[in-house]
């Protein structure tokens, strides 16, 4: 070890050094908030349009799918936030049903985040709550055909027969717009059964690492926007003008990737030297 | 009789394809069926898991430590959902399961994928090497994409965010699309060697390999 030269040392930094150095980088916006501007790009603004203005009638029925836990919140959940409280503003109903375990805890982080834009609404009549459901891409296509079958209740257990929203529910026609939200594959079974089936508008608010499956949907128009990751979370709310969650961790997201970009580079130096030495 | 099962589900449900726009009650009753089907099969899964740590923990197998604090947090779940779910019709009704979900769950599942970002970190730092010309130009569209998607990107250079949205947009989407499209002929395929019964694997009722 004591032979190392600089250049040996760059490509053999220990990685506990590493994990230190990130910690503190991340640590640093929260004391000094660097709040750069931040550019909002087309897949975006489209799914912002889409949900907003003439696109959404007063009464339209949206259907919001929670395909994402608790692990996912920092970049599905600001997103939902942004559009659930656009479609609110424009006297949208909306429909929330989820596909993961801990769906409740997301619908309560929701109600908790959009809280002004809830508490004008009526349960029952502006929004409801379906809750958990399972059996993957079979209820899926069964919700569009009948979804009463799928959703005899809501989450507390009232009977969809009383609810009056849901009266205006039985399947794909009744809704003007999905919005799905996942870590996995949730959003390509609405594609195939609601979108590519029956022509429902479409749109996905995913993790960052789903980007690169989504874009080949969007730039064919089987999803009409798409929200990618906490970066999309944070153009959403500069688009509503209600800086968020997602806006407050565009600062970390600034001080990791580039501590990110300046290992890798100094790992390259020293390995390009040696290389060159050798 | 798997591919005769298999082969009626699937001229029923190319039939409402077609030739039903709305609803077919009998494509939506075999719908039914298959949503039932996976409910019960969820209920099974939960059982052999709990078999497979019974037995883990009773054999002293390796790292039985964590099947029995496994058993222990589904037998504490189970019993404070149920009263939930049996008092008020709602598991989240009970406390005790509330502030477990809430306080235990978020901040074990919030922190785990937190954590992967250490490990990526690490990871690029160790695998993004200029070994040759492939391996220069993924790790140059690499930092362009990395630098794109933070805005700190633009006030570093106006042109990383146009030159990122390149490499995602021209140079990414192309192969996705062909992996997609590649994916779904491989997938016809597959589907008609099974109803033809020429498939053997697993999903066509054969043994696993």
């Amino acid at each position: 070890m004591s032979g190392q030269n600089i250049f040996d040392k760059l490509q053999n930094i220990d990685r506990k050094v590493f994990y230190w150095v990130l910690f503190i980088t991340l640590c640093v916006p929260f004391m000094f908030p660097l709040a750069l501007p931040i550019k909002v790009v087309k897949n975006t603004s489209d799914l912002y349009d889409g949900v907003t203005g003439a696109n959404i009638e007063p009464g339209d029925i949206a259907l919001i799918n929670f395909g994402y836990g608790v692990s996912a919140w920092s970049e599905c959940a600001p997103g939902i936030a942004v559009c659930t409280k656009a479609l609110f503003r424009e006297g949208a109903r909306i429909v929330f049903m989820g596909s993961h375990y801990d769906v409740e805890l997301t619908y309560n982080k929701l109600r908790s985040d959009a809280a002004a834009d809830f508490a004008g609404k009526t349960y029952g009549e502006d929004y409801v709550f379906l809750g958990y459901f399972t059996g993957g891409e079979s209820a899926i296509a069964q919700l569009a055909t009948d979804a009463w079958t799928v959703y005899p209740e809501d989450h507390f257990r009232t009977k969809v027969s009383d609810i009056p929203l849901m009266k205006d529910f039985h399947g794909w026609e009744d809704i003007a717009l999905v919005l799905s939200s996942d870590t996995g594959d949730v959003g390509s079974y609405f594609l195939r059964q609601w979108q590519g089936a029956h022509g429902t508008l479409l749109a996905e608010i995913g993790i960052a690492m789903n980007g690169s499956t989504d874009y080949p949907y969007y730039l064919a128009g089987n999803y009409f926007g798409l929200s990618i990751g906490s970066r999309g979370g944070a153009e959403l709310e500069v688009l509503i003008g209600e800086p968020g969650e997602a806006t407050t961790s565009m600062d970390s997201i600034n001080a990791s990737h580039i501590l990110i970009v300046i290992a890798v580079i100094l790992a390259n130096v020293g390995y390009i030297v040696q290389r060159r030495k050798a | 009789m798997v591919f005769a099962i298999t082969g009626i589900v699937t001229v029923l449900m190319f039939v409402e394809y077609f030739f039903f726009p709305q609803d077919w009650i009998v494509a939506s009753t075999v719908r039914n069926w298959s949503v039932i089907i996976l409910n019960i099969s969820l209920g099974l899964g939960a059982v052999r898991l709990i078999m497979q740590h019974v037995m883990g923990t009773q054999r002293r197998r390796e790292n039985w430590q964590f099947s029995a604090l496994f058993l222990v947090a589904f037998v504490i779940m189970l019993f404070t959902g149920l009263a939930g779910y049996l008092s008020t019709g709602v598991a989240t009704s009970n406390s005790v399961y509330n502030w477990l979900f809430n306080h235990v769950y978020t901040a074990l599942g919030a922190t785990t994928y937190a954590i992967t970002g250490f490990y990526i970190f690490s990871a690029a730092y160790r695998a993004f090497r200029a070994r040759n010309v492939d391996a220069s130009l993924m790790l140059i569209a690499g930092c362009f994409v990395i630098l794109s998607n933070a805005p700190v990107g633009e006030v570093i250079w106006s042109g990383i965010p146009a030159i990122g949205e390149w490499f995602r947009f021209v140079g990414q989407v192309p192969g996705m699309r062909v992996f997609g499209i590649v994916g779904a002929l491989g997938t016809i395929a597959y589907g008609f060697r099974a109803l033809l019964g020429k498939e053997r694997g697993f999903y066509a009722g054969g043994a696993e390999d």
